[in-house]
């Protein structure tokens, strides 16, 4: 469980970048955090892990508060993926790689030799261990991160914008496995600009200019073109055309087609 | 022809370091007016090895690229002023933004002008012109541009490479980590500078929905080959996508789906939504 209170954050002290967010998200739910460039959500995440320190307001995760201690304890329970894999790369090869966030963990060398293979292997990598992450492609260099993260076994996982550098069959791969975390009970928190990739989360959090903007289940949201337009949001394509088609006669069994499998996909 | 390969083929030596894709005997060309081309294929397909092709930053390891007139292959040859190749095609990286280092946007966009030896004076006002093409207006030349926007900072590295003037432009995933919002205005910007100079305009993208509304040509490597060449529909048209890691954009997926579901005879070819609900509308209402 995750607590949010009041949280705030500014580089400055001046302009606040996040404003008085306050939310909780229960185990196992999977959500989509939404909002335009600089609304906020990858501060957000960053303060959810400890990588920023908040202006004010508090951050507990199963029970615990997020305080400069206490981030060896949180690291243990949430887990983050970047949009570039070329940031969270520190070792020589793609084994020292993968071990890099258990070793931090103090995870034993047998039981973390164990891991590695397990992982890399989930994430299709198994052959690439002793090769220089260097020398990867961005989709194999974002598997290895994936790979990375997977091992340290947190309960709480955030992918931020992890798909965007991807071609669509790395895509869908990596959203095969988040698909598979969730049904393991992770909670995921999938940050995303592709609203077609969002409607896979059951809830949206909507952030603009920093502040909370919506919270709620997806198809209470998605009936309201008017927020996602302030919010600077597209709707998916489907629904889109569904609002666009007249309301009369067959077409209505349309619209209601593509409202229904839009939810199914 | 602006552009000419010729049977290009790029490998690494064995055992190197291997920073780039390797393409396989690739024969096209590019015009220097007036065609907006998408360049697409899964991660490691070689869209960026071929790129960069464009421009000589690398050089074949078989076979031959013209780059107006000048012809690179795998030996270097002193007549070429290969420097001179980069300022006729410009190449904007994935990520720009992380090579602005100038303590303004002006430094930053004289940069390459001055780099090219043209007068300060005259790099100034370039960086001028360079800053309005990119749809920002001349108060941000003072500004520094690590406190832009996202957006507004690959803008300036686009102007940077516009101020050269090049006749054809090059862009690498040029909306990569933008919003949808951000994603069009970008687009927008690329079709505006493409529709008043003619420049011909090439996009390395993933995003096939962008493809099917801006390219009037797309060119689809696979596994280092180019497997298409021709208009976005007839690449479309075709079933067998998959089998290159492409999609189909949005609303040919969604036309397909509806067309099965209600055994409807529309045609499925629609770029945008609004187009696809009239169609909708014209077969079901009559």
């Amino acid at each position: 469980m995750i607590e949010v209170k009041d949280l705030s954050f500014s580089y400055t002290g001046k302009r606040m970048i996040l404003k008085d967010i306050s939310l909780k998200i229960e185990p196992g739910e999977w959500i989509a955090l939404l909002g335009h460039n600089g609304s906020g959500k990858s501060t957000f995440a960053k303060l959810l892990t400890g990588l920023l320190e908040p202006a004010s307001g508090s951050v507990e995760i199963d029970g615990i508060k997020l305080e400069e201690d206490a981030v060896y304890e949180i690291r243990k329970k949430i887990g983050i993926v970047f949009q570039n894999p070329d940031n969270q790369f520190v070792g020589v090869t793609v084994r020292d790689d993968i071990a890099f966030g258990m070793e931090n963990l103090s995870v034993p060398r047998e039981k973390m030799l164990e891991k590695i293979h397990f992982y890399a292997e989930k994430v299709g990598m198994a052959a690439f261990l002793d090769k220089e992450p260097a020398n990867l492609s961005g989709g194999q260099k974002q598997r290895v991160a994936i790979a990375g993260i997977l091992a340290m076994e947190t309960k709480i996982m955030i992918f931020d914008e992890a798909t965007s550098m991807l071609d669509p069959y790395a895509r869908e791969e990596l959203l095969g496995y988040i698909r598979q975390l969730h049904e393991e009970g992770i909670t995921i928190i999938m940050i995303t600009h592709d609203i077609e990739e969002a409607m896979l989360a059951d809830r949206f959090v909507i952030f603009r200019d920093g502040a909370l903007f919506a919270d709620d289940l997806k198809e209470r949201l998605l009936v309201n073109p008017e927020l996602f337009r302030l919010a600077s949001l597209d709707l998916p394509a489907q629904i889109r055309l569904a609002n666009d088609l007249q309301d009369t006669g067959r077409l209505k069994a349309v619209k209601e087609f593509l409202w229904r499998s839009s939810f199914g996909k | 022809m602006a552009i000419q390969f010729r049977e290009v083929s790029y490998h690494y030596p064995s055992g190197g370091v291997n920073f780039y894709q390797a393409i396989t005997d690739i024969s096209l060309e590019i015009a220097p007016k007036d065609e907006f081309i998408c360049l697409v294929g899964e991660t490691g397909s070689g869209k960026s090895t071929l790129a960069q092709h464009m421009n000589a930053l690398i050089f074949p390891t078989s076979g031959a690229v013209e780059i107006f007139g000048s012809k690179i292959t795998s030996k270097r040859n002193k007549k070429i002023k290969y420097n001179d190749l980069r300022k006729h095609v410009g190449l904007v990286f994935q990520f720009p933004e992380y090579q602005l280092f100038e303590e303004t946007v002006e430094k930053d966009i004289m940069f390459g002008p001055l780099n090219f030896k043209v007068p300060h004076d005259e790099a100034k006002l370039l960086a001028e012109k360079a800053i309005r093409q990119v749809g920002l207006d001349e108060t941000y030349l003072k500004r520094n541009p690590f406190n832009l926007s996202g957006g507004e900072k690959k803008r300036v590295s686009i102007a940077g490479i516009l101020a050269l003037d090049p006749s054809i432009l090059v862009l690498d995933e040029p909306t990569s980590g933008l919003d949808p919002a951000g994603k069009k205005q970008l687009m927008e910007l690329f079709a505006k500078i493409h529709r008043d100079t003619g420049k011909t305009t090439i996009v390395i993208t993933h995003d096939m929905d962008l493809v099917y509304e801006y390219a009037t040509r797309v060119l689809v490597l696979h596994e280092g080959g180019l497997v298409f060449d021709g208009v976005p529909e007839a690449l479309f048209r075709r079933d067998d996508l998959q089998s290159f890691s492409l999609d189909y954009p949005e609303t040919i997926r969604i036309m397909k789906l509806v067309k099965t579901e209600f055994d409807l005879d529309i045609d499925i070819y629609k770029q945008t939504v609004t187009e696809a609900a009239r169609e909708i509308e014209r077969v079901m209402l009559g």
